[in-house]
C-alpha cells in the first residue's frame, strides 16, 4: 500500500521560473548545492496530515531507511493517456517520472528538480545516452567555484560524479538542448527542488529506466515552472 | 501523434500539404483522408461502406485540406470525410457556392469549445462555472509551479483558438487569477493525464469530440451562450493592440463538421452522393473514433470494418434507393 504521496507546498511570492542563464550557471552543482528551499510535501498515512519534505528530513529519512519515502520508489501506477508506451512524461511539480507502458500503466519514478522548477517544459526526445558519463561543468561555474574548477576538463565517470550511473540526453530535433536524466551521489535529494535545470534519479531507477527506454524515445516535460515558456 | 483538429489549428490547415500522390490508381474512387483521428476512421467508413453496400472501390489517401479541395475541384478527389465549419467558410465560398465543383452533405456533426475540469478541480476545488476561474481561492488550487497562482493550459501557440482563448479570458477577467500556457497539445494532455494519475485538479482548453473525454472523467464549465453582440474578435495578425480592442466574453459559437465531395458525383455516382448525404455520425461515435485510433491504436481501415458490422442495418439505410 501507498504510504506516501508527494505534493508541492504552495508558497506564495516564490519566483515562479527560472531563467535559462541561471539554470545554465547553476549546471549540476550538486555538491555545492544550498537546496534548502525544497517545496515538496508527502503525505503520511499514519498521521493523516501532509508534511513538509525539505533537504533535512530527506537526509534523515535516508539514514533511516536507506531509501527514500514510497511514493519516490518506482512504482507501477495506473495512467492512462493517449502517449504510446515507451514515452517519458516528467511531473517535475509532483517531482514524479512516468514511463508510459502498455495497458493505460506507467512505472513511475522520483526525481528531483531545479530550485525552480525546469525553467523549460516542451517535447524532446532521448537524443543519446552513457553509461557513468563524464561530468564537465559549466564555465560560469568553473569561474566562482574552486571545487568545479579542477574538473575543467571533464570529471571522469564514477561514483562520485554529479551525473551518476546514467545520462540520457535530451535532444530537441538534432540539438542537443544541454538538459538531461541522470542519476546522482546523493539518492536523498530524490523528491526535492534543489539546484539544476535537470532531472536527477536515484542511481539505481536510472540504470533501470536507460534499461527501458530507446534512444528517439518521446519525452514530454510539463508545464510546471515554464509559464513564460513556449518551448524549449 | 495528435488530436488538433483543422478549425482549431487554422493557419495550419491552409498549410497541409499532400503526404502521398498515390491516388492515380485504379480504384472508382479516391477519398482525401486527413491527419486526425476521426477523420481518419470516417475515411475509411466511407471506403468500407461504398464497397460493401455499392460494390465501388475507393483509395483512401492522406492529404490536407487545402490540397483536398483543389483535388475535389478539379476531379482528382472525390469525397472529403471532415470540412469543418465555420472554419473552412472561405474555401467553402470558393469552391461551393461560387465554382459550384464541391458540395457539402446537408448533415453536419456538431462540435463544441471551451474550458474543462477534471472532476478534483469541479467536484473539490469547486470550478464548475467560467466565472468560478475568477475566484481566486478555488484557482489556486490549480497552482502547479508554487507561486499561489493556478495555470491553465489554453492551447498550441499555433492555434487561432489560443488567441481567441486569451481574449476571453481577459473578457471574463481570469486572465488575472490564472496563468496563462501556451504549448503543444501533447504537452496539454499529458498534464491532463498527470493531474488524473494523481488526483489532482486541472483546468484546461477543451474542444469535443476528443478522445480525452473517453480517456478521464472530464467537465465542461458552463458559461453563458454565444452571442455576437459580445465575440468582437481583433486577431494579432490585423492589429497590435489586438488583446485590448477584442472582447469575448460568452461561450464559442457552435460549429460543425461535413462530409464534402466532388459535384461531378451527382452524374457519376448518384448513389454514392445519396450515401454520403445520409451519413449521420454523432459526437459520441466521433469521439469513440478519436479513443480507438489514438488510444488503442487501431488501425483505421480494421476499425471501419467492425464499425461497418457493427451498424450494419444503419449502413444499409444510406445506401438505400
Amino acid at each position: 500500500m501507498t504510504k506516501f504521496f508527494a505534493r508541492n507546498r504552495t508558497e506564495p511570492g516564490r519566483r515562479r521560473f527560472a531563467r535559462f542563464a541561471i539554470l545554465l550557471a547553476a549546471g549540476l552543482a550538486v555538491a555545492t548545492a544550498t537546496a534548502l528551499a525544497a517545496g515538496t510535501q508527502v503525505y503520511d498515512s499514519k498521521t493523516r496530515k501532509w508534511v513538509n519534505y525539505d533537504r533535512t528530513k530527506a537526509y534523515r529519512h535516508w539514514k533511516q531507511h536507506k531509501q527514500v519515502p514510497e511514493a519516490f520508489r518506482p512504482q507501477m501506477v495506473k495512467f492512462r493517456t493517449a502517449e504510446k508506451p515507451g514515452t517519458i512524461i516528467i511531473d517535475g511539480n509532483q517531482h514524479f517520472l512516468y514511463l508510459v507502458q502498455p495497458g493505460q500503466k506507467a512505472i513511475r519514478y522520483g526525481i528531483g528538480v531545479g530550485r525552480e522548477g525546469f525553467g523549460w517544459a516542451g517535447i524532446v526526445r532521448i537524443g543519446r545516452t552513457a553509461e557513468w558519463p563524464t561530468w564537465t561543468p559549466p564555465a560560469e561555474m568553473v569561474a566562482r567555484d574552486p571545487n568545479a574548477r579542477k574538473w575543467a576538463g571533464g570529471q571522469p565517470g564514477g561514483p562520485d560524479n554529479p551525473l551518476g550511473a546514467r545520462a540520457l540526453y535530451l535532444y530537441e530535433g538534432d540539438q542537443d538542448t544541454i538538459y538531461r536524466i541522470h542519476g546522482t551521489p546523493e539518492p536523498w535529494t530524490i523528491g526535492l527542488d534543489v539546484s539544476s535545470g535537470c532531472i536527477r534519479m536515484n542511481n539505481d531507477d536510472i540504470v533501470d529506466l536507460h534499461s527501458r527506454i530507446e534512444v528517439g524515445a518521446k519525452v514530454i516535460v510539463l508545464m510546471q515552472g515554464a509559464a513564460l515558456y513556449k518551448g524549449v | 501523434m495528435t488530436f488538433a483538429w483543422p478549425w482549431l489549428r487554422g493557419a495550419l490547415a491552409a498549410a497541409a500539404v499532400v503526404v502521398s500522390h498515390g491516388y492515380a490508381g485504379a480504384a472508382d474512387l479516391v477519398i482525401a483522408m486527413p491527419n486526425w483521428s476521426s477523420g481518419q476512421a470516417t475515411a475509411n467508413i466511407i471506403k468500407v461502406g461504398l464497397k460493401k453496400e455499392l460494390g465501388l472501390d475507393a483509395d483512401v489517401v492522406e492529404m490536407g485540406t487545402l490540397i483536398a479541395f483543389t483535388g475535389l475541384d478539379s476531379g482528382q478527389v472525390d469525397i472529403h470525410p471532415e470540412v469543418w465549419l465555420p472554419n473552412l467558410d472561405n474555401l467553402v465560398k470558393r469552391y461551393v457556392t461560387d465554382a459550384g465543383t464541391v458540395a457539402i452533405s446537408p448533415t453536419g456533426v456538431p462540435a463544441w469549445q471551451g474550458i474543462c475540469a477534471n472532476r478534483a478541480a469541479a467536484d473539490e476545488a469547486g470550478i464548475r462555472d467560467i466565472s468560478d476561474l475568477q475566484d481566486q481561492k478555488k484557482t489556486a488550487a490549480l497552482d502547479t509551479d508554487g507561486d499561489g497562482q493556478g495555470e491553465m493550459w489554453i492551447g498550441a501557440s499555433t492555434w487561432s483558438s489560443t488567441t481567441i482563448e486569451r481574449i476571453r479570458a481577459n473578457s471574463y477577467g481570469y486572465a488575472a487569477t490564472l496563468t496563462l500556457l501556451e504549448m503543444p497539445e501533447d504537452v496539454g494532455m499529458a498534464a491532463v493525464d498527470a493531474a488524473e494519475a494523481t488526483a489532482r485538479p486541472v483546468v484546461f482548453a477543451c474542444y469535443a469530440p476528443h478522445a480525452v473525454f473517453k480517456l478521464h472523467d472530464i467537465a465542461r464549465l458552463s458559461e453563458p451562450p454565444y452571442d455576437p453582440a459580445k465575440w468582437k474578435v481583433v486577431l494579432p495578425s490585423e492589429d497590435a493592440e489586438w488583446l485590448s480592442k477584442s472582447e469575448a466574453s460568452v461561450g464559442w459559437d457552435a460549429a460543425h463538421y461535413h462530409v464534402a465531395y466532388a459535384t461531378s458525383l451527382r452524374e457519376k455516382h448518384p448513389d454514392v452522393v445519396r450515401f454520403l448525404e445520409r451519413m449521420d455520425l454523432k459526437p459520441e461515435e466521433a469521439i469513440d473514433m478519436s479513443y480507438a485510433l489514438q488510444v488503442e491504436r487501431q488501425d483505421p481501415y480494421k476499425f471501419a470494418e467492425q464499425w461497418v458490422a457493427k451498424n450494419e442495418a444503419r449502413v444499409d439505410g444510406w445506401a438505400k434507393p
